[in-house]
């Protein structure tokens, strides 16, 4: 009777434990196979089938945007499953390296390959090797609403007057994409002149939404007219025919920067920088490039030519990734506390 | 000895330690890992240095914080009680006063309980905007005011969570025994002295839960009022441990002291639930008791009128909106025939979609998750209605708190308890593989098919399955035979609603899922951030559906086979349960 009772009431973790041996059996016949593990946030779909068909070698991809990739990474530390990270934000790489989380002087042989904006992404301990680099946010406004005379043209022209309570921008403290935007005007403008400029902003109505897409929403639905918005979300509304404008304000785009670094502790070094060496082939690029609003960036190797329809010098301002790393906790914990402002 | 054994080896004592110990790995330990946070920040990483006290107290300190939680209990208060009002007044309409369409409300309150929040979210904000669907269809503007506020939140939140009160009520109010009501008339008692002395207060404990679970699962909801208060400021403490997940460097311990603070309210809000059941015991089924039947009024064909409306507001405008958008070309363009197309579906419905790929993982992890889900839900309220286990308030926590703590919490602890290298030898380093996304669907699933099960068990009397006992049934026998038919429907329920929510669990999900293993809420969630609005909602509308038709054709199948079974038995109306087929819930 007992036992009959037991083997009733324990059934629940049998069922689940013992399934679970047998779930982990499965993946470990997998890992003998050793798959290299790459956590990204773009080109989730393209880049598996293209790298196993180009190296034999198979990849397994965990995809996410910018804030979980990073979360995971963080709550991994004590057991690590990744081995390659590729993904966007200055910042985070910087302050890997200063932990000392990636593999230092990565001496890959498609290094050469780098263009100029390549090679000056390269930071001095090369842990980490820059793929490309895109706007953190353009301007964009709805050509329902604001004719291209009356549309801002520079970031300071978001606090004007005509702009009251329609702008609308990504939150930092939420949207990985939106830091490094926020951070170029920290690093330009000092602490005090960048929070000057988004008090400003916020004094003139200025929304924040929690991440890009929210944005786009509101200034489709008319939530907003003009918006700070990532450039590939900002170009792939316009692909849609959404009623969008872009404009590359005359001093530049803070931009963000796709790096690509590989954890120290991997197994798998040589397959991942065979994975780097793929990344920083021209061909590699050259699809990337093509693969919908996702390339939208400036390439980082030699002969690789950007979209026709981004500016022909697309001005990018770079935030110094050491810096943004220094910042990055008191400017999120400001823009945090706005919202209770 | 023999004490001892009937202490400890009892079947109900075996029945609350395993459930208790299941509940442990499932939420306490991962809860745990993530408390500890606030101590030793650096405990999963070899650093077990103690932090110190300080961080606790920050709340006092960081306005975000305090107003953080000022706003959270504001909305989940309200929330909590606009809901039960509703909830309840739909129930009691719907199980007192026979109309046409009440089988929609049922289906009604279902899809909105299985339907993830952030859907919901999208749906009204497609409609309220400025430039909305309310404007262009109807050129309604005040709808942008009344919805993008503080009580314009608390409406919607009340629109999307009301099921869980008009669930719990209508269980409750689906037998009726006369003879109590009776009983106080011919003792002298008023209408209005039977109705508030006999009636209301067994129907208190079905009021309480709906309420409770209301008030958690809007505490804990991040994309809700996320979405719909980005163009005020309206931070609420889901908001504020999300700031702290992400920020560089990330602040795991600040994650940790914000869950304390939830973990602290739904503590609060138990033991007043407890204190309020503490006055009355309320299983009143008996040989007596008769299917509560709706009585048909002169006024139906108003009441079916007001259902309509209601369910046009709650279901028709989240829903409509999504699918008017999953036709649509471009959403800034409006609506009109030009911007009229069919490609989101053609892409969905191609072989090789992720959104496929997504929909059968999810599917399968859910399935597997119910079962368990269901049969955990099961003895939790075998456990707190039918023992006298001692650590029955334990239990009874741990089975809730899940739906208060948000996914991504609970998620970042599944990583650090089930991530350790010791666990590889064992086989048992689950993060990495589907296994982790069942354990934490179970987790999820607990909640709400615990609650299921204990409304519907509350009702029945213990001496039921004592006589069994003195007639020598064992407990198998006891479970099988009496209690499982009693509630036959509501253990399926459980498990279809425990199916129904994994499918669509985000936040867990996006924080778990093993390298190469794509799930629906990833997939869709995916879309939307890559702003394929058309192709997210076609893809959310499609299998909303489809899951929904599953549920459906489920619960028929199911219920004809156990019909069946009972017919070929000769057994049909045969149940303690004078004159019932069987009992349903829904």
């Amino acid at each position: 009777m007992k036992k009959k009772i037991l083997t009733l009431a324990l059934g629940v973790t049998l069922l689940a434990v013992g399934g679970c041996s047998q779930g982990e059996a499965d993946a470990n016949t997998e890992a003998s196979e050793e798959p290299l593990v790459v956590y990204l946030n773009d080109f989730d779909e393209m880049i598996e089938p293209l790298f196993e068909e180009a190296t034999g070698h198979d990849i397994e991809i965990v995809s996410g945007n910018g804030a979980e990739v990073q979360s995971r990474i963080e709550a991994e530390k004590g057991n690590p499953n990744w081995d390659v990270v590729w993904m966007d934000g200055q910042a985070a790489f910087a302050r890997w390296d200063n932990e000392g989380v990636l593999l230092n002087d990565l001496d890959v042989d498609n290094l050469a390959n780098l263009n100029e904006l390549g090679k000056s992404l390269l930071p001095e301990s090369k842990s980490y090797v820059a793929t490309g680099a895109h706007a953190a946010s353009v301007i964009v406004y709805n050509t329902n609403e604001i004719s291209a005379a009356d549309a801002p043209k520079s970031w300071n022209d978001l606090t004007n007057a005509n702009l009251e309570n329609l702008v609308g921008m990504a939150d930092p403290a939420v949207a990985a994409p939106a830091y490094p935007f926020v951070s170029w005007f920290f690093e330009d403008l000092g602490m005090d002149g960048g929070k000057q400029y988004f008090t400003d902003l916020f004094a003139n109505g200025a929304k924040v939404y929690p991440k890009n897409p929210n944005i786009a929403e509101a200034l489709l639905n008319g939530d907003i007219q003009a918006a700070a918005l990532q450039e590939s979300n900002a170009y792939g509304l316009k692909a849609k025919g959404e009623p969008i404008e872009v404009v590359w304000p005359e001093e530049g785009a803070p931009a963000s920067v796709r790096y690509l670094g590989i954890n120290k502790e991997s197994e798998k070094v040589e397959i991942a920088k065979e994975f780097i060496n793929f990344l920083l082939e021209k061909e590699t690029q050259t699809e990337m490039v093509a693969a919908g609003s996702e390339g939208y960036f400036s390439p980082t190797v030699t002969g690789v030519e950007d979209l026709a329809d981004r500016p022909e010098n697309a001005k990018l301002l770079i935030s110094d990734a050491a810096l943004a790393a220094e910042n990055e906790a008191e400017v999120k914990e400001w823009f945090a506390d706005q919202s209770v402002e | 000895m023999k004490a001892f054994m009937h202490r400890y080896l009892s079947p109900n004592s075996i029945s609350g330690w395993i459930v208790t110990i299941v509940l442990t790995i499932l939420i306490l330990v991962p809860l745990m890992a993530v408390l500890m946070q606030i101590f030793f920040p650096g405990l999963f990483f070899g650093d077990n240095q103690f932090a110190g006290w300080e961080i606790l107290f920050q709340i006092f300190e960081r306005k975000l914080w305090s107003v953080s939680l000022i706003n959270s209990l504001t909305l989940a208060t309200g929330t909590a009680i606009l809901g039960t009002i509703l909830g309840g007044a739909l129930a009691i309409l719907r199980s007192s006063r026979s109309f046409k369409t009440a089988v929609a409300l049922d289906f009604a309150a279902w899809a909105l309980l299985i339907l993830p929040s952030f859907i919901l979210a999208q749906g009204w904000i497609l409609f309220a905007s400025g430039k909305g669907i309310a404007n262009q269809l109807f050129s309604v503007t005040w709808i942008t005011d009344l919805v993008f506020q503080p009580f314009g939140l608390i409406m919607i939140m009340t629109l999307c969570k009301f099921s869980y009160t008009y669930l719990a009520v209508t269980a409750a109010l689906e037998w009726n025994v006369k003879r109590y009501g009776e009983a106080a008339r011919l003792c002298g008692a008023s209408n209005w002295t039977t109705f508030w002395t006999i009636h209301t207060p067994l129907l208190i404990p079905a009021f309480l839960s709906g309420a409770a679970l209301i008030f958690m699962d809007t505490i804990g909801d991040f994309g809700l009022p996320a979405s719909l208060a980005a163009v005020y400021s309206f931070p609420t403490l889901p908001y504020s441990i999300y700031t702290a997940l992400y920020t560089a460097p990330i602040r795991f311990d600040m994650a940790g002291v914000l869950s304390l603070y939830l973990v602290g309210i739904i503590f609060i809000a138990m033991l007043f639930q407890m204190w309020v059941l503490k006055k009355g015991k309320f299983d009143f089924m008996n040989e007596r008791a008769e299917r509560q039947v709706a009585k048909k009024s002169r006024y139906s064909f108003l009441y079916t009128l007001v259902n309509i409306g209601f369910l046009l507001i709650a279901l028709g405008i989240p829903i409509g909106s999504n699918l008017l958008v999953s036709f649509m070309k471009t959403i800034g363009n409006g609506i009109s025939i030009g911007n009229f197309t069919l490609e989101h579906y053609r892409i969905l419905f191609q072989l090789d979609s992720t959104m496929l790929e997504g929909l059968s993982n999810s599917l399968l992890i859910a399935g597997i998750a119910a079962v368990i889900g269901m049969i955990i839900g099961f003895f939790i309220g075998y456990v707190l209605i039918f023992t006298n286990f001692r650590l029955s308030p334990l239990v009874d926590s741990l089975s809730i708190i899940s739906l208060a703590v948000p996914g991504v919490v609970l998620g970042i602890g599944y990583i650090f308890v089930w991530n350790q290298p010791w666990l590889e030898p064992l086989g048992l380093q689950l993060y990495g593989t589907p296994w982790i996304l069942i354990l934490a669907s179970v987790a999820g699933a607990i909640p709400i098919a615990a609650r299921l099960m204990i409304s519907s068990m509350t009702k029945i009397p213990q001496s039921l399955l004592s006589a069994a006992a003195l007639q020598g049934a064992s407990f198998k026998e006891r479970i099988l035979t009496i209690l499982i038919p009693l509630i036959r429907a509501s253990l399926l329920t459980a498990g279809l609603t425990a199916f129904g929510t994994s499918v669509f669990d985000l936040a867990v999900s996006t924080i778990l899922f093993p390298p190469g293993f794509m799930t629906l809420p990833v997939a869709i969630n995916q879309a939307f951030d890559d702003l394929e609005y058309g192709y997210a909602t076609a893809a959310t509308i499609f299998s909303g559906t489809f899951v929904v038709l599953v549920i459906m054709g489920l619960r028929w199948m199911i219920e004809k086979w156990f019909n069946r079974k009972q017919t070929s038995k000769g057994e049909m109306k045969e149940h303690v349960i004078t004159g019932s087929e069987h009992i349903e819930e829904l």
